[in-house]
């Protein structure tokens, strides 16, 4: 209780964990997790007789140093983008959607099916296509989400297991009843007829859609009674009970969203870049969307940032795949750096105190972020929304 | 019709040694209270290195499986760094250990994808045994590894986890951490240890895949085994006996698409694919299924799995 003044401890300061992080501190230690993957990336790569300074002054030239490779970047982006806000929306409610790979290959699917069945006027057409692509990606999570919000079944795993079903479904369309026998291609579709407009260059429209559900989603959190609602049922699920909101009707609603957006980033690949539906289509932006969801800290602002961080080492793998980089080095990297990202949103939580008489004013502020458990959360739900949670 | 029997039954067996070897050592983490979703991760770079190990540095079968085994100790150690150490979210670090592993794995085995394994695991027949009729050649007629994960291993686990001190203990800490930190019992060390072992076993599932159940290997070889086997250790309620009979009803599922496949009973490959994940879903299922209301199931999760253990100060 009482510090003696002969106290063995002479250092006065000590680190205290507090309940909850600082928005600067945690995107301090997200900026830190990111450089310390690069630069042990680099040094294993240097060990593995590659030369890494150089590899990554070309990956930057490759892709910031020419309005192509920024379109190149801006075309990943849109679909990482895409894919963390999938991921993002229900990370804001504690939900893991790791199924978005599966739904965007599901919405891909659905927006062919119509794209190389149906003729129509161009407008009208994007618009069935794109509807169809949510309405499949939302159907596709639909089973794991109801498991979820009824009988508590995790839904890390459901959703997780229904991707190498939807990759297995999509490879037998592309290699069977839809594939193309008069270009002769063996592993893709018919060419879809339509095509989304370009912004600039090589650079479609895509990007547009994924900034505007992004600013959407933006405000729908933070304005409204219903984003209000997923974001305290997030933080404390007991007390949005209490409170009477409906968390079962709203776990079901969140879900279908995220399988609807990550749907959505199908249908934009297969009529903006690949115009054919393949087993190929993603280069693991599914996956990826997760690690884009993580370092935005759940805020759809901030995951168009963490895209475009994303977008650019993807396409640095893509382009010197010829000099020992690959998909898979980046998939490798991405990993380092949701692990640093992981170890840094703890080590941010703590404060350097000074051991002074405790008092009740020292109580920790903020609430906690998606990294803390829910058990830690108690009290949480006066502190009003958006304070600070990123956005 | 014989001949078929005990092909679908051999090929049972030995797809759901993967499963078994896996979940058996996931079981072990999430004991203490790890859930560790990196096994898909640490599985493929065991089965990397171990193709590695055998075709490049010319070690036997065995000597290519203490080598996966060593990898997979390794990583489960930096995933026991990252969530029991520095206590960061064990979802978040699992899935950064399965990037990580897949990506690393898909690297480093793009030189040696298609070469055939330069040693595997033989068979070694059970004498006696395996003259049996149809259970003979399904059961009796494997090698080491299958025997090791079907047999030993479970009873080990069994044994280690309800016979012993040290058992209690792994499970006091998976159930209740500050309890089992005021007796005195190493929470850190505890979980340490067996997030370790567990993922150890997991990259030895991996060595099985390339050294004798393809026998070669090829990204993207491991194919969610990882994530099937954490389904399989939910669906077994956390303990080591059903987790070896999922484990057999899994290879079961597997085996019966290879014979249609080959049979072509008019079911495209693609659906039969499809179905070890859509079982597994199911499977996972039947525990919430028929779970009663009011009534405390059999075999449910440790009360601390997935939460990082702060000792509660002044």
């Amino acid at each position: 209780m009482k510090a003696e003044p002969s106290s063995p401890r002479t250092f006065p300061w000590r680190l205290q964990r507090q309940i909850g992080v600082t928005p600067w501190a945690g995107l301090l230690a997200r900026g830190v997790a990111v450089l310390l993957a690069l630069i042990i990336s680099g040094v294993v790569i240097e060990l593995g007789g590659l030369p890494a300074i150089d590899l990554a002054k070309r990956a930057i030239e490759s892709t910031l140093g020419s309005a192509y490779g920024l379109q190149q970047a801006g075309l990943l982006a849109t679909s990482l983008i895409l894919t963390g806000l999938s991921v993002a929306v229900c990370m804001r409610m504690r939900i893991w959607n790791i199924g978005a790979e599966g739904q965007l290959f599901m919405g891909a699917w659905a927006a062919t099916a119509i794209g190389i069945h149906i003729e129509g006027p161009v407008i009208p057409m994007f618009l069935a296509m794109f509807l169809a692509a949510a309405m499949a990606g939302a159907l596709w999570i639909l089973v794991p989400a109801l498991v979820r919000a009824y009988w508590n079944v995790n839904e890390i795993i459901t959703t997780l297991l229904l991707n190498f079903v939807a990759i297995l479904f999509v490879n037998h369309f592309s290699m069977g009843p839809w594939r193309d026998r008069v270009v002769g291609v063996l592993t893709a579709t018919y060419r879809i007829p339509y095509e989304l407009p370009s912004l600039v260059g090589t650079l479609h429209i895509g990007i547009l859609i994924a900034i505007l559900i992004a600013i959407g989603l933006y405000f729908v959190f933070n304005n409204t009674r219903w984003g209000y609602e997923v974001t305290t049922i997030g933080r404390n699920r007991r007390a949005a009970e209490f409170t009477g909101m409906p968390v079962t009707r709203n776990i079901l609603i969140v879900m279908l969203l995220s399988g609807a957006i990550a749907g959505l980033a199908g249908a934009i690949i297969v009529t903006g870049t690949a115009h054919r539906l393949s087993g190929f289509i993603s280069n693991e932006y599914g996956y990826s969307g997760i690690i884009v969801a993580a370092l935005a800290n759940a805020s759809p602002i901030a995951t168009i940032i963490a895209g475009f961080l994303l977008a650019v080492l993807l396409n640095a793998g893509i382009v010197l795949s010829t000099q020992g980089l690959s998909v898979n080095a980046v998939i490798a990297i991405n990993g380092l750096i949701l692990l640093f990202a992981a170890i840094g949103e703890v080590a941010a939580s703590y404060r350097l105190v000074r051991d002074v008489e405790e008092g009740p004013g020292e109580s920790p502020i903020g609430g906690p972020q998606w990294g803390t458990p829910v058990e830690s959360a108690a009290g949480a739900v006066d502190t009003g929304q958006g304070g600070e949670v990123e956005t | 019709m014989e001949d078929v029997l005990a092909g679908v039954l051999a090929t049972a067996v030995a797809s759901g040694t993967i499963i078994a070897l896996a979940a058996l050592g996931e079981v072990l983490a999430e004991r203490t209270g790890v859930l560790n979703l990196g096994l898909e991760g640490i599985m493929a770079m065991g089965a990397v290195s171990a193709i590695i190990a055998v075709n490049v540095f010319s070690t036997t079968a065995f000597g290519g499986l203490v080598t996966s085994a060593i990898v997979g100790l390794l990583m489960g150690a930096m995933f026991a760094v990252a969530t029991v150490i520095f206590k960061a979210n064990q979802v978040l670090c699992g899935l950064a250990l399965t990037f990580f592993g897949t990506g690393l794995a898909g690297r480093l085995g793009a030189p040696y994808a298609g070469q055939p394994a330069q040693a595997r695991f033989q068979r070694v027949p059970i004498p006696l045994l395996s003259d049996l009729p149809i259970l003979g050649r399904g059961l009796f007629n494997h090698n080491v590894l299958v025997y090791f994960a079907f047999l030993l291993l479970p009873i080990i686990v069994t044994f280690l986890l309800y016979r012993t001190r040290h058992g209690l203990s792994v499970r006091a800490v998976g159930e209740n951490p500050s309890a089992a930190d005021a007796s005195g019992i190493g929470v850190a060390g505890l979980r340490f240890l067996y997030t370790s072992v567990g993922a150890g076993l997991s990259a030895m599932a991996g060595a099985y895949l390339t050294l004798a159940f393809i026998p070669s290997w090829a990204e993207g070889v491991t194919g969610g085994r990882g994530w099937i086997a954490i389904a399989l250790v939910i669906f077994a309620g956390w303990r080591p006996i059903p987790i070896v009979l999922g484990a057999l009803l899994f290879g079961a599922v597997t085996s019966l698409g290879f014979v249609a496949q080959l049979r072509d009973w008019g079911i495209p490959a693609a659906f039969l694919s499809m179905m070890p994940y859509l079982s597994t879903l199911l499977l996972m299922l039947i525990p919430f299924m028929t779970k009663r209301r009011g009534e405390r199931r059999l075999g449910t999760a440790p009360d601390a799995l997935g939460l990082p253990y702060f000792r509660e100060e002044g």
